[in-house]
């Protein structure tokens, strides 16, 4: 026996390292919303694809229909990060930002672009390099200050100067900013650069309030002040997020709640039971299998739209020594041979998917653009229909041996493990086997960036400008490139589609640059989620659009 | 009584220390990093390497290990990487709730599982033994989770007696707060309270069959009064001991049942945080638990040398 002291000491020792095995031994239960929390892949949000499922994205509130004030509670399915535009980093913190922190422009319910604090849409030079914002006169921010000119310049400085900031890259190649008066902002480029729009739609195009950042620099997300419809009132770290009607809002006849709170409920099933019982009237990211059931309850309904996101499968072609570092070859034959990825594609029954796994919820997808989005074309949208007997030719013809193994790390969610069973069996019938590798979703995120998968299923949330949906996962050594995939033609391609300023010949681009990828395929594009959220029917006004974000500022509940 | 104390006060520093590098260690040998867990979609390399700069991840090992127990001593624990709130802000809201939690789910036990493990005993070979005994070995089997889902399906959504999650600091409404605290402590009390009740009723068996119990009745005594004051009595000792024990139990429900409840506690903020790699706060965490299971190990030692001198004699010798 040990001796008393050792014992002791043994029992604590394990003890702590049991309470640590416990927690990661845990993961697979917890893990469905962490990944969402990431702002993308297991992002609740996403997409139609052939439009067979109608949007059902909410209507505008009815004033006559509405009681005013009240509270509004809100089960969010992960954590919101930062509450700062320039730190943050989760879609979750997009939703509450939708309630607090206006941006230059925002979208419609139709995805287009509008104005929110800009006056107008910009206009650009000739050249593409300057592009003039007209800001709107008459705004305060919520601590009482004025919105002008020189805040949205200050924001968008700190966006691109601020260490830690998230935002450099979405604004591409700014070289100065000036602002001849108060209701001008002029951004002078170095290189046109199309996307810029659709950043300052987002994050990116928030407005600080410039009294409040000199008070506390890069602590801005400890009391958060923009121009919105409400502030923050307070927020207890892992549990709940309170807001409370701005009296400073320069629309505030229209906002109708006293005060939102959203509540962090991570299981999906806890967040379907909250909606039910009353506790909450809205909840995010509903699971495919919960929603059938809430949208058939009398007292709820449940909000569906497309998102602009994506899921797939990304072969590692020559990420060896990690992102950032030189593609290198890898001697396999999914690495060396198109044809072997081809195969791949060709052994995949999307229809199937998205039927068997999210039962008709979601939709099939063969690129990286969105149905859903302006850039949208036949050619974005061609969808090779599955030949597995073609599949077996094409894998014969590379030379590999069959069955062809391959190993997939793959997020450990029960959705994510389901939609790797799913694929493991409809690509045996093409000759391929699938190994599957559940990790943690933080070890995904590791694994993928040192280049240590074969083939790796991992998503992305989407974001409005196509470019930033594309490049950054197949431009020659983009930071995003997991697989380690150069093709200069594709590159040329893509700049040039970022320097365009015309919509139409965009779309012509993305069209071929769609058809460049699926000829590569480095990724292999399988399908879009929905953003489905359940919305009790004692309100009015609850929306969701294609960018994923939940939109309750402008609600109420019903009389 | 000194000398015994301060070699208790000693090893559980040594044990202390021990915890911190194992979890220190461990949470770094996992794969991932806190500023990739915290990027997500947004993976910018030169943010990446901004955030590991802001938060000491880019320094040495043994240096961040120094700071942290450094820091620690003084009393700062960091700030969250995911949140940029001060860590003892979090443990400061995070601590109160689990407090709560298990101190009523500790009353549930103990109350059923005393009386429960009473009944049993002195009803020996009856039918409320049976009952007892399945429901002890019922709420021994059921999971915490399964047992939490149910409540939450059938009280919560269906008749609507409880909450479904979700939580009210006490002094902000002590009657939402206890409201909210019904159906978590019920079931983490259930599964303890059949540990309890197994130990009460068999050391209720061995008490009274004692001769100083059939000296107590050949006297007059009443029932109540020899199995409350004589038998029962004695047999606490035991469900000190066992209540000890179990308070790694009490930690791990706590961990399941916050999660699903939606209580911002610990065992919530530890998940999260490990999920995130959210190293200053999983440090933080597993050091306050480590300390709290240390020192509640101390207390209870020491609890059996005041109620039975004979273990503080032992001590000495030791």
């Amino acid at each position: 026996m040990l001796p008393r002291t050792h014992g002791r000491l043994a029992v604590a020792g394990l003890a702590t390292t049991g309470l640590l095995v416990g927690l990661i031994a845990c993961s697979p239960v917890g893990q469905e919303n962490t990944g969402g929390g990431s702002d993308g892949t297991a992002s609740p949000g996403a997409t139609a694809t052939d439009g067979e499922r109608t949007n059902k994205t909410g209507t505008a509130a009815d004033p006559n229909a509405i009681k005013p004030g009240g509270r509004l509670d809100i089960a969010l399915s992960a954590e919101p990060d930062l509450l700062d535009p320039t730190q943050a980093r989760s879609l979750y913190s997009r939703y509450v930002f939708s309630a607090m922190c206006e941006k230059l422009y925002d979208l419609d319910e139709n995805s287009e672009i509008v104005p929110q604090l800009a006056a107008a849409l910009p206009e650009a030079s000739a050249d593409g390099k300057t592009v003039t914002i007209k800001v709107r006169t008459g705004v305060k921010f919520g601590d009482g200050t004025a919105f002008d000119a020189a805040a949205v310049k200050k924001s968008l400085q700190r966006n691109l100067t601020l260490e830690t900031s998230a935002r450099k890259s979405e604004l591409g190649p700014i070289t100065t900013i000036d602002t001849p008066d108060a209701e001008t902002v002029v951004i002078h480029l170095e290189t046109p650069f199309a996307p810029l729009l659709a950043a300052l739609t987002d994050r990116a195009g928030m407005v600080m309030s410039p009294a409040q950042l000199d008070k506390l620099g890069d602590k801005f997300s400890t009391a958060p002040v923009c121009v919105g419809p409400f502030k923050l009132v307070k927020r207890v770290p892992q549990n709940s997020i309170e807001l409370a009607k701005d009296s400073n809002y320069y629309d505030a006849g229209k906002v109708y709640f006293d005060s939102i709170v959203y509540r962090i409920i991570t299981d999906a099933s806890i967040r379907a039971a909250n909606l039910r019982s009353g506790d909450v009237q809205v909840a995010d990211s509903l699971s495919t299998q919960d929603a059938p059931a809430l949208s058939g309850e009398d007292s709820l309904e449940v909000l569906e739209s497309e998102s602009l996101g994506y899921q797939g499968v990304t072969f590692n072609i020559g990420n060896v020594d990690g992102i950032g570092q030189p593609a290198k070859p890898i001697d396999k034959p999914h690495a060396k041979d198109v044809k072997v990825r081809q195969a791949f594609d060709l052994a995949v029954d999307r229809d199937g998917l998205v039927k068997t796994v999210f039962g008709g919820l979601y939709d099939k997808a063969c690129s990286p653009i969105s149905p859903a989005s302006p850039f949208s074309s036949d050619a974005a949208q061609k969808c090779p229909d599955r030949d597995v007997e073609k599949a077996k030719q094409l894998l014969q013809e590379a030379g590999a041996t069959v069955p062809y193994k391959i190993e997939m790390i793959t997020s450990n969610n029960p959705d994510s493990l389901r939609i790797a069973q799913a694929l493991q069996a409809m690509v045996k019938e093409g000759g391929f086997e699938i190994q599957i590798q559940p990790v943690e979703f933080s070890s995904l995120l590791d694994q993928q960036d040192r280049g240590d998968f074969e083939l790796l299923q991992l998503g992305w949330s989407g974001r409005i400008d196509p470019d930033a949906n594309i490049t950054n996962f197949v431009g020659t050594d983009a930071s995003q490139n997991v697989a380690g995939f150069s093709d200069p033609a594709l590159d040329e391609l893509l700049t040039n589609a970022r320097q365009e300023q015309d919509v139409e010949a965009r779309k012509g681009l993305y069209g071929e640059i769609t058809a460049k990828i699926q000829e590569q395929e480095p990724l292999i594009y399988l399908y879009r989620q929905r953003n489905l959220t359940g919305v009790s029917k004692q309100l009015s006004g609850v929306r969701v659009y294609s960018d994923g974000i939940l939109r309750v500022a402008f609600a109420g509940h019903r009389k | 009584m000194r000398s015994y104390l301060l070699h208790r006060l000693w090893q559980s520093l040594v044990t202390l220390i021990l915890a911190t590098m194992v979890v220190f260690l461990g949470i770094r040998a996992l794969p991932g990093d806190p500023a990739l867990a915290l990027a997500g979609e947004e993976r910018d390399p030169a943010s990446l390497a901004a955030i590991r700069e802001r938060y000491g991840l880019d320094e040495p090992l043994l240096l961040q290990y120094w700071k942290f127990v450094s820091n620690s001593v003084r009393g700062d624990l960091g700030t969250s990487i995911r949140t940029d709130t001060p860590v003892t802000e979090l443990l400061a809201t995070a601590l109160p709730v689990t407090l709560e939690l298990s101190l009523l789910s500790l009353l549930v036990a103990v109350l059923l599982g005393v009386a429960t493990g009473v009944a049993a005993a002195v009803r020996r070979g009856k039918l409320t033994e049976w009952i007892a005994n399945a429901l002890a070995l019922t709420s021994l089997s059921i999971p915490n989770f399964w047992l939490g889902l149910m409540a939450i399906l059938y009280l919560a959504v269906a008749v609507r007696l409880f909450p479904a999650s979700g939580y009210v600091p006490f002094f902000e409404n002590p009657i939402a707060n206890l409201h909210h605290l019904v159906l978590p402590s019920l079931v983490i009390g259930t599964g303890l309270a059949a540990v309890v009740m197994r130990q009460t009723r068999s050391s209720m068996l061995e008490a009274l069959s004692a001769d100083y119990i059939r000296t107590a009745r050949a006297k007059g005594l009443s029932t109540s009064a020899v199995i409350l004051r004589h038998a029962l009595r004695n047999s606490l000792i035991v469900v000190v001991t066992i209540v000890g024990l179990q308070l790694g139990a009490l930690i791990s429900g706590a961990v399941v049942t916050e999660r699903i409840f939606g209580l911002p506690g610990f065992g919530k903020l530890t998940i999260d945080s490990v999920f995130q790699r959210d190293y200053p706060v999983i440090q933080a965490v597993v050091l306050v638990t480590a300390t709290a299971y240390i020192v509640i190990n101390l207390l209870v030692d020491l609890l059996y040398s005041v109620i039975d001198p004979r273990i503080r004699v032992r001590g000495r010798e030791a």
